[in-house]
Protein backbone atom coordinates (compact mmCIF):
# COMPACT_ATOMS: atom_id res chain seq x y z
CA UNK A 1 0.00 0.00 0.00
CA UNK A 2 1.62 3.53 -0.86
CA UNK A 3 0.42 4.95 2.01
CA UNK A 4 3.47 6.96 3.11
CA UNK A 5 2.51 10.00 5.04
CA UNK A 6 5.16 13.35 4.88
CA UNK A 7 5.54 15.67 7.07
CA UNK A 8 4.72 19.35 6.78
CA UNK A 9 7.53 21.88 6.45
CA UNK A 10 5.82 24.47 8.66
CA UNK A 11 3.93 22.45 11.40
CA UNK A 12 4.81 19.34 11.03
CA UNK A 13 2.21 17.55 10.26
CA UNK A 14 1.35 14.36 8.53
CA UNK A 15 0.35 14.97 4.92
CA UNK A 16 -1.44 12.06 3.65
CA UNK A 17 -1.28 10.98 -0.37
CA UNK A 18 -3.73 13.56 -2.24
CA UNK A 19 -3.43 16.65 0.47
CA UNK A 20 -1.54 19.45 0.17
CA UNK A 21 0.84 21.77 -1.44
CA UNK A 22 4.05 21.52 -2.87
CA UNK A 23 6.23 24.34 -3.40
CA UNK A 24 9.65 23.92 -5.36
CA UNK A 25 11.87 27.20 -4.38
CA UNK A 26 13.77 28.83 -7.20
CA UNK A 27 17.18 26.81 -5.94
CA UNK A 28 14.97 23.80 -6.28
CA UNK A 29 14.64 23.24 -2.64
CA UNK A 30 11.37 21.42 -1.85
CA UNK A 31 8.76 22.44 0.75
CA UNK A 32 5.88 19.93 1.72
CA UNK A 33 3.06 21.94 3.39
CA UNK A 34 -0.10 20.51 5.05
CA UNK A 35 -2.70 22.82 4.31
CA UNK A 36 -3.14 26.63 2.62
CA UNK A 37 -2.87 27.97 6.14
CA UNK A 38 1.01 26.57 6.25
CA UNK A 39 1.99 27.86 2.91
CA UNK A 40 -0.15 30.68 3.74
CA UNK A 41 2.03 31.37 6.58
CA UNK A 42 5.35 30.49 4.60
CA UNK A 43 5.12 32.93 1.82
CA UNK A 44 4.09 35.45 4.89
CA UNK A 45 7.47 34.70 6.25
CA UNK A 46 6.07 34.06 9.71
CA UNK A 47 8.36 31.66 11.57
CA UNK A 48 7.06 28.33 12.74
CA UNK A 49 8.68 28.28 15.65
CA UNK A 50 7.23 31.65 17.01
CA UNK A 51 3.81 29.85 16.69
CA UNK A 52 2.58 27.77 19.38
CA UNK A 53 0.66 25.14 17.44
CA UNK A 54 3.39 24.28 15.26
CA UNK A 55 5.77 21.08 16.05
CA UNK A 56 9.03 23.25 15.90
CA UNK A 57 7.21 25.54 18.77
CA UNK A 58 6.59 22.88 20.81
CA UNK A 59 10.29 20.81 20.35
CA UNK A 60 11.77 24.30 20.96
CA UNK A 61 10.09 24.93 24.32
CA UNK A 62 10.50 21.23 25.38
CA UNK A 63 6.39 20.48 25.54
CA UNK A 64 5.86 16.77 25.70
CA UNK A 65 9.42 15.30 25.90
CA UNK A 66 9.84 14.01 29.34
CA UNK A 67 8.28 10.10 28.16
CA UNK A 68 10.71 9.96 25.08
CA UNK A 69 14.16 10.82 26.82
CA UNK A 70 13.35 8.25 29.24
CA UNK A 71 13.26 5.51 26.74
CA UNK A 72 16.43 6.01 25.13
CA UNK A 73 18.68 5.00 27.59
CA UNK A 74 18.59 1.58 27.79
CA UNK A 75 21.23 0.09 25.69
CA UNK A 76 21.99 -3.39 25.10
CA UNK A 77 25.48 -4.25 26.47
CA UNK A 78 27.48 -7.18 24.80
CA UNK A 79 28.06 -9.93 26.99
CA UNK A 80 31.12 -11.86 26.94
CA UNK A 81 31.03 -15.07 24.37
CA UNK A 82 33.26 -18.11 24.68
CA UNK A 83 33.87 -20.51 21.78
CA UNK A 84 36.40 -22.75 20.96
CA UNK A 85 39.53 -21.75 18.80
CA UNK A 86 41.86 -24.32 16.69
CA UNK A 87 44.17 -25.46 19.53
CA UNK A 88 42.48 -25.04 22.29
CA UNK A 89 38.84 -26.58 22.60
CA UNK A 90 36.13 -24.96 25.10
CA UNK A 91 36.39 -27.15 27.71
CA UNK A 92 40.32 -26.40 27.85
CA UNK A 93 40.00 -22.53 27.59
CA UNK A 94 37.46 -22.67 30.23
CA UNK A 95 39.43 -25.16 32.78
CA UNK A 96 42.34 -22.52 32.05
CA UNK A 97 40.08 -19.49 32.98
CA UNK A 98 38.94 -20.82 36.22
CA UNK A 99 42.39 -21.96 36.94
CA UNK A 100 43.42 -20.29 40.89
CA UNK A 101 46.71 -17.95 40.67
CA UNK A 102 47.79 -20.77 43.20
CA UNK A 103 47.98 -23.54 41.00
CA UNK A 104 48.59 -20.88 38.27
CA UNK A 105 51.85 -20.02 40.22
CA UNK A 106 52.43 -24.20 41.50
CA UNK A 107 52.49 -24.94 37.74
CA UNK A 108 54.93 -22.18 36.55
CA UNK A 109 57.47 -22.86 39.19
CA UNK A 110 57.35 -26.77 38.52
CA UNK A 111 58.16 -25.74 34.81
CA UNK A 112 61.10 -23.36 35.95
CA UNK A 113 62.59 -25.80 38.58
CA UNK A 114 62.47 -28.59 35.28
CA UNK A 115 64.27 -26.55 33.38
CA UNK A 116 67.05 -25.20 35.95
CA UNK A 117 67.37 -29.37 36.62
CA UNK A 118 67.73 -29.94 32.94
CA UNK A 119 70.66 -26.92 32.65
CA UNK A 120 72.47 -28.31 36.08
CA UNK A 121 72.36 -31.80 34.28
CA UNK A 122 73.89 -30.64 30.98
CA UNK A 123 76.70 -28.33 32.97
CA UNK A 124 77.35 -31.20 34.64
CA UNK A 125 77.18 -33.33 31.67
CA UNK A 126 79.42 -30.88 30.11
CA UNK A 127 81.98 -30.87 33.33
CA UNK A 128 82.09 -34.33 33.41
CA UNK A 129 82.97 -34.80 29.60
CA UNK A 130 85.55 -31.95 30.22
CA UNK A 131 87.46 -33.50 33.10
CA UNK A 132 87.14 -36.92 31.48
CA UNK A 133 89.05 -35.03 28.26
CA UNK A 134 91.71 -33.38 30.32
CA UNK A 135 92.57 -37.18 32.17
CA UNK A 136 92.48 -38.44 28.71
CA UNK A 137 95.08 -36.23 27.45
CA UNK A 138 97.75 -36.54 29.85
CA UNK A 139 97.37 -39.93 29.50
CA UNK A 140 98.07 -40.20 25.82
CA UNK A 141 99.90 -36.88 24.39
CA UNK A 142 99.69 -38.39 20.63
CA UNK A 143 95.84 -38.98 20.75
CA UNK A 144 95.43 -35.25 21.57
CA UNK A 145 94.17 -34.52 18.69
CA UNK A 146 91.00 -36.62 17.78
CA UNK A 147 89.52 -36.51 21.09
CA UNK A 148 89.60 -32.37 20.80
CA UNK A 149 88.04 -32.28 17.63
CA UNK A 150 85.32 -34.40 19.42
CA UNK A 151 85.27 -32.29 22.14
CA UNK A 152 83.90 -28.65 21.37
CA UNK A 153 81.17 -30.35 19.11
CA UNK A 154 80.29 -32.11 22.62
CA UNK A 155 79.79 -28.86 24.69
CA UNK A 156 77.70 -26.58 22.27
CA UNK A 157 75.18 -29.66 21.78
CA UNK A 158 74.69 -29.64 25.23
CA UNK A 159 74.20 -26.03 25.20
CA UNK A 160 71.47 -25.71 22.72
CA UNK A 161 69.81 -28.65 24.50
CA UNK A 162 70.01 -26.84 27.35
CA UNK A 163 68.88 -23.59 26.38
CA UNK A 164 65.00 -25.04 25.05
CA UNK B 1 7.50 36.81 -25.10
CA UNK B 2 4.92 34.24 -25.58
CA UNK B 3 3.54 34.90 -29.10
CA UNK B 4 1.29 31.63 -29.37
CA UNK B 5 0.43 28.59 -27.61
CA UNK B 6 0.69 25.58 -29.77
CA UNK B 7 -1.73 22.67 -29.71
CA UNK B 8 -5.61 24.27 -30.90
CA UNK B 9 -6.19 27.61 -32.32
CA UNK B 10 -7.71 29.35 -29.87
CA UNK B 11 -5.87 28.28 -26.61
CA UNK B 12 -5.73 30.62 -23.99
CA UNK B 13 -2.95 29.81 -21.48
CA UNK B 14 -0.46 27.26 -21.12
CA UNK B 15 0.71 24.97 -18.90
CA UNK B 16 3.96 23.26 -18.32
CA UNK B 17 4.73 20.29 -21.42
CA UNK B 18 2.91 22.81 -23.72
CA UNK B 19 4.88 24.06 -26.83
CA UNK B 20 4.76 28.22 -27.40
CA UNK B 21 6.52 30.03 -30.05
CA UNK B 22 8.01 33.53 -28.76
CA UNK B 23 10.38 36.03 -29.49
CA UNK B 24 13.56 36.76 -27.42
CA UNK B 25 13.20 39.80 -26.01
CA UNK B 26 16.66 39.93 -23.93
CA UNK B 27 19.23 38.07 -24.95
CA UNK B 28 22.91 37.15 -23.40
CA UNK B 29 25.28 38.23 -25.50
CA UNK B 30 27.64 35.64 -27.42
CA UNK B 31 25.32 33.13 -27.97
CA UNK B 32 24.00 31.62 -31.11
CA UNK B 33 20.01 33.05 -30.42
CA UNK B 34 19.74 36.89 -30.38
CA UNK B 35 17.18 39.64 -29.90
CA UNK B 36 13.97 39.53 -31.64
CA UNK B 37 14.24 35.94 -32.70
CA UNK B 38 10.98 33.66 -33.17
CA UNK B 39 11.64 30.35 -31.61
CA UNK B 40 9.85 27.78 -30.45
CA UNK B 41 10.04 26.85 -26.78
CA UNK B 42 8.31 24.19 -24.23
CA UNK B 43 7.41 24.88 -20.90
CA UNK B 44 8.84 23.46 -17.71
CA UNK B 45 7.89 25.40 -14.92
CA UNK B 46 4.79 27.99 -13.53
CA UNK B 47 4.16 29.69 -11.06
CA UNK B 48 0.71 28.57 -11.37
CA UNK B 49 0.37 24.59 -9.79
CA UNK B 50 0.44 21.74 -12.13
CA UNK B 51 -1.96 18.97 -10.12
CA UNK B 52 -1.31 15.62 -11.08
CA UNK B 53 -3.43 12.60 -10.99
CA UNK B 54 -2.45 11.05 -7.55
CA UNK B 55 -3.52 14.48 -5.81
CA UNK B 56 -0.32 16.17 -5.51
CA UNK B 57 0.19 19.79 -6.43
CA UNK B 58 3.34 21.58 -7.69
CA UNK B 59 4.16 24.74 -7.58
CA UNK B 60 7.36 26.87 -9.19
CA UNK B 61 8.48 29.93 -7.85
CA UNK B 62 9.16 31.12 -11.66
CA UNK B 63 8.29 30.68 -14.97
CA UNK B 64 10.61 28.69 -17.53
CA UNK B 65 10.73 27.77 -20.69
CA UNK B 66 13.32 25.83 -22.47
CA UNK B 67 13.70 26.49 -26.24
CA UNK B 68 13.73 24.04 -28.86
CA UNK B 69 13.15 23.43 -32.62
CA UNK B 70 11.25 21.41 -34.65
CA UNK B 71 11.41 18.25 -33.57
CA UNK B 72 11.47 18.98 -30.03
CA UNK B 73 15.02 18.57 -28.82
CA UNK B 74 16.34 21.52 -26.74
CA UNK B 75 18.44 24.07 -29.01
CA UNK B 76 21.27 24.31 -25.69
CA UNK B 77 23.34 22.44 -23.61
CA UNK B 78 22.53 22.86 -20.67
CA UNK B 79 19.50 23.08 -18.19
CA UNK B 80 18.94 25.39 -15.12
CA UNK B 81 16.48 24.30 -12.33
CA UNK B 82 14.30 21.38 -11.45
CA UNK B 83 11.63 20.12 -14.09
CA UNK B 84 8.15 18.68 -13.94
CA UNK B 85 8.13 14.90 -14.53
CA UNK B 86 5.05 15.34 -17.03
CA UNK B 87 7.58 16.28 -19.40
CA UNK B 88 8.65 12.71 -19.84
CA UNK B 89 5.70 11.03 -20.73
CA UNK B 90 5.44 13.69 -23.04
CA UNK B 91 8.59 12.49 -25.36
CA UNK B 92 11.08 15.16 -23.61
CA UNK B 93 13.47 12.68 -23.08
CA UNK B 94 16.52 14.84 -23.82
CA UNK B 95 15.55 17.93 -21.45
CA UNK B 96 14.64 15.08 -19.02
CA UNK B 97 18.25 13.92 -19.41
CA UNK B 98 20.01 16.91 -18.85
CA UNK B 99 17.71 18.23 -16.07
CA UNK B 100 19.52 18.63 -12.70
CA UNK B 101 16.82 17.94 -11.03
CA UNK B 102 13.25 16.14 -11.95
CA UNK B 103 10.58 16.78 -9.24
Amino acid sequence: MVLKTELCRFSGAKIYPGKGIRFVRGDSQVFLFANSKCKRYFHNRLKPSKLTWTAMYRKQHKKDIAAEAVKKRRRTTKKPYSRSIVGATLEVIQKKRTEKPEVRDAAREAALREIKERIKKTKDEKKAKKAELMSKQQKTQSKGNMPKGAAPKGPKLGGGGGKR
Amino acid sequence: MCIRVIGASNRRYAHIGDVIVAVIKEAVPNTPLERSEVIRAVIVRTCKELKRDNGMIIRYDDNAAVVIDQEGNPKGTRIFGAIARELRQLNFTKIVSLAPEVL
